[in-house]
């Protein structure tokens, strides 16, 4: 508890002002569990699907260790959206999903998904310089997504980053040219 | 069998206070029964994300924001994940309420183990100056008690615990009975050196922890592992919880039963013979209430909980509670103001990460209005919990060169918060509400506390004193920043049924036990007359075993 409560302190972490009901309505006697199971709903259209499966891949891609894609992101942004994140969230990642295209098809006249590797690069560079309507808000939380799915999937935890389940004991003074690589929290 | 006898003592709540309730009086050839509103979580085996990594718990250990704001509106607050989320308390089928201004968090676990299992783990002696300020500012009521007649409890339950830290000889930090302290890093190091020398009177120490760096073999426990994954549960036992330390030894006397899901609503009270004559539960999973026949009760459902059943045991068409006699039930309510921040930059020593991940960091200890008022604008202190780290780089762009840079680590930053001291006010209460009730028919704790201006001069000062500081060590980009204060939001609430010598201002006497009522104890953090400005549970611990003690004596002596 109080690790997490220092590191937040540490970074001055300020919750928002929101004043919370002080009292609940208890609509069902039960807890409400954790949705794990595939996304309760569908977040994304095929070409939709199929455009965040390629620039995953273009933000996070396989270089000596496995890509975005590899580590299941687009999955995991679908679950994210349909059952993690409030549904006000989807709104700049359709949104800028949709600028993109339209961009692709202007330029390209391809589907954006379907460009080449470098014209999707392009298309990302456009978003994240805010040269495209509502681009630097896209790129800035679709870039989080795949930053969050990527490094909490088992393939960022386990290969890109170095994982130790049971350290075992503590050396505030490692040398990183031990290890050459981020440890996963 | 009567019911009557199945029990000599029945412990409410299984926490922190609880647990040693449970431990001592079983020990002392007590049949105790013990009874916690929350899940059943036995040591290790349910412990269900005990040592998984992220991916393999649900939602990656990231809460769902809707659930979040429908079940776990308060927890959030609170620090809970999927990993703990069984441990929390459910905000939405257990309300409460306030008014509206004045919001209090009243952030509360749901499982046997109560906040053993959760808590910060950050172990402090008070110190003698906690105990006599009251008195000498003549602000609340004196504490019937001195850090003497604390302090071999504490080496009592300190050597059964098991508390890391380093000896400092500080007076307004007594030294606990250690394990050695876990390892500062090389940066805080570096601060720590530059600190003391750029702040005189100033020390940066070891944090002292309730988490081992030695084994407890005869326990069956191990030191810490390094995994800093505690909230979750620790198999290894390597920190206090009731399930790893109190609970074994309660069991193994034979003679603890314990009971899950079972909220007490309200202690049955023989006005006659002024005791407790006992218990009223009800089933979380049935409703159905009973009342179980008790000899001597040790009520340790924490702070507030323990102030809301004294106050909702009551005769039926009179609203004053039968331990209320001293008007003071349910105020001088605390709890430890913090939301102040103040983190830097380290130059240099990049060469250099962390292997494995450490619980807890390092301390500031208090040094305003140390031994007597010293004019700087507000009573009492604070201090301030820290640690240095390293994060990844942040990402640039986008790409394999993102990738490849997020590779490499950012700068050590040092960053801290300020815990400081709220002085006990008459009119920060809480009291049940009129009309609205739960679902088991107990009537809602209404919360009615703000900080004063003294807390907030506190606070002021603590964001000046700590950049000032930071700054005068040689750390760059020193930011420091303030959020809301909440009462609550520390997680350590405290008062509501205070201890005094009086039995005209004061629930509790010098032994934790209520004026009104001989054959009942409140040994948690409801019975606190002030809070000084460090962690709390420690004194909950040598309290409740020296509540134990005197318990055990008057009951074998007859008086109770």
């Amino acid at each position: 508890m109080i690790d997490r409560r220092t590191a937040l302190a540490g970074i001055v972490t300020m919750f928002g002002a929101t004043l919370f009901a002080p009292i609940a309505r208890a609509a069902s006697a039960q807890a409400t569990p954790i949705n794990d199971g595939p996304p309760s709903v569908g977040v994304f259209t095929a070409e939709q699907r199929a455009l965040v499966t390629a620039l995953s891949d273009r933000v996070i891609p396989t270089t000596d260790t496995p890509g975005a894609v590899a580590a299941g992101v687009p999955y995991f942004m679908e679950k994210l959206l349909a059952d993690w994140a409030l549904p006000e969230d989807k709104a700049p990642i359709l949104a800028g999903l949709e600028a993109i295209e339209a961009r692709s098809q202007k330029d390209y006249g391809a589907a954006a998904a379907a460009a080449t590797p470098e014209q999707q690069d392009t298309l990302l560079t456009l978003a994240m310089n805010d040269q495209l309507p509502g681009g630097a808000d896209f790129f800035d939380k679709f870039r989080q997504l795949v930053i969050t799915g990527y490094y909490t999937s088992e393939i960022g935890i386990t290969q890109e980053r170095e994982y130790l389940p049971v350290p075992g004991q503590y050396d505030g003074a490692f040398l990183y040219s031990n290890v050459n690589k981020v440890y996963s929290s | 069998m009567a019911a009557t006898d199945q029990f000599d003592a029945i412990v409410i709540g299984s926490g922190v206070s609880g647990g040693w309730a449970a431990k001592e009086l079983t020990e002392k050839g007590l049949r105790v029964l013990m009874l916690d509103r929350g899940v059943m979580v036995e040591h290790g085996e349910d412990y269900t994300y005990d040592g998984k990594a992220p991916f393999e718990i649900p939602a990656r250990d990231m809460m769902p924001k809707g659930l979040v704001e429908s079940d776990y509106f308060i927890a959030k607050h609170g620090y809970i994940s999927p990993g703990n989320q069984k441990f929390y308390n459910n905000d939405r089928l257990n309300p409460y309420a306030y008014d509206e201004g004045e919001k209090f968090y009243w952030i509360r676990p749901g499982a046997v183990g109560g906040k053993s299992l959760i808590w910060g783990r950050w172990s402090f002696r008070w110190s003698p100056e906690d105990f006599e300020a009251n008195k000498r500012e003549n602000v609340g009521i004196d504490w019937p008690i001195r850090y003497d007649d604390l302090a071999p409890w504490y080496s009592y339950v300190e050597k059964y615990a098991g508390v890391s830290g380093s000896r400092e000889n500080l007076p307004q930090l007594p030294d606990s009975e250690f394990q050695p302290p876990m390892p500062m890093n090389i940066a805080e190091k570096w601060v720590k050196e530059r600190l003391e020398a750029t702040s005189p009177g100033r020390k940066l120490i070891h944090t002292r922890l309730s988490n081992m760096t030695e084994d407890k073999p005869e326990q069956g426990r191990s030191k810490c592992q390094f995994r800093s994954q505690c909230g979750r549960g620790c198999s290894f036992g390597a920190y206090f919880s009731t399930q790893a330390v109190t609970l074994p030894a309660a069991r193994a006397t034979g003679r603890l039963t314990l009971r899950s899901d079972a909220v007490v609503s309200n202690l049955e009270y023989d006005p006659k013979s002024k005791r407790v004559t006992g218990v009223r539960v009800v089933d979380t999973k049935t409703n159905q209430a009973e009342v179980i026949p008790a000899r001597l009760v040790f009520l340790c459902a924490s702070a507030m909980a323990s102030t809301q059943i004294l106050m909702n045991s009551r005769s039926d068409g009179s609203g004053r509670s039968h331990f209320n006699t001293s008007g003071t039930l349910g105020r001088y309510v605390m709890d430890h103001i913090f939301r102040v921040g103040v983190s830097g930059e380290i130059p240099g020593m990049t060469e250099y990460i962390e292997y494995g991940r450490r619980p807890g960091g390092v301390y500031i200890p208090r040094f305003r209005n140390v031994g007597g008022e010293e004019g700087v604008g507000f009573r009492r202190g604070y201090g301030y919990q820290g640690s240095a780290r390293r994060d990844p780089a942040p990402p640039q762009g986008f790409g394999a060169a993102m990738k490849q840079g997020m590779r490499q680590y950012g700068p050590w930053k040092f960053g801290m918060g300020a815990f400081g001291e709220c002085l006990p006010y008459e009119d920060n209460h809480v009291s049940l509400h009129p009309d609205k009730v739960d679902r088991f028919g107990i009537p809602l704790m209404r919360f009615d506390v703000t900080f004063r201006d003294n807390e907030i001069r506190m606070m002021d000062d603590a964001l000046v004193e700590g950049e000032k500081m930071l700054k005068a060590a040689g750390l760059t980009n020193v930011t420091s920043g303030r959020s809301e204060h909440v009462p609550g939001d520390a997680i350590h609430e405290m008062g509501g049924a205070r201890m005094g010598a009086d039995p005209r201002q004061s629930v509790l006497n010098k032994w934790s036990q209520a004026h009104d009522a001989p054959n009942l104890f409140v040994t948690d953090g409801a019975q606190m007359a002030s809070v000084s400005c460090v962690n709390p549970s420690l004194t909950f611990m040598a309290l409740t075993a020296r509540a134990a003690d005197h318990a055990v004596k008057q009951l074998k002596a007859g008086t109770i």
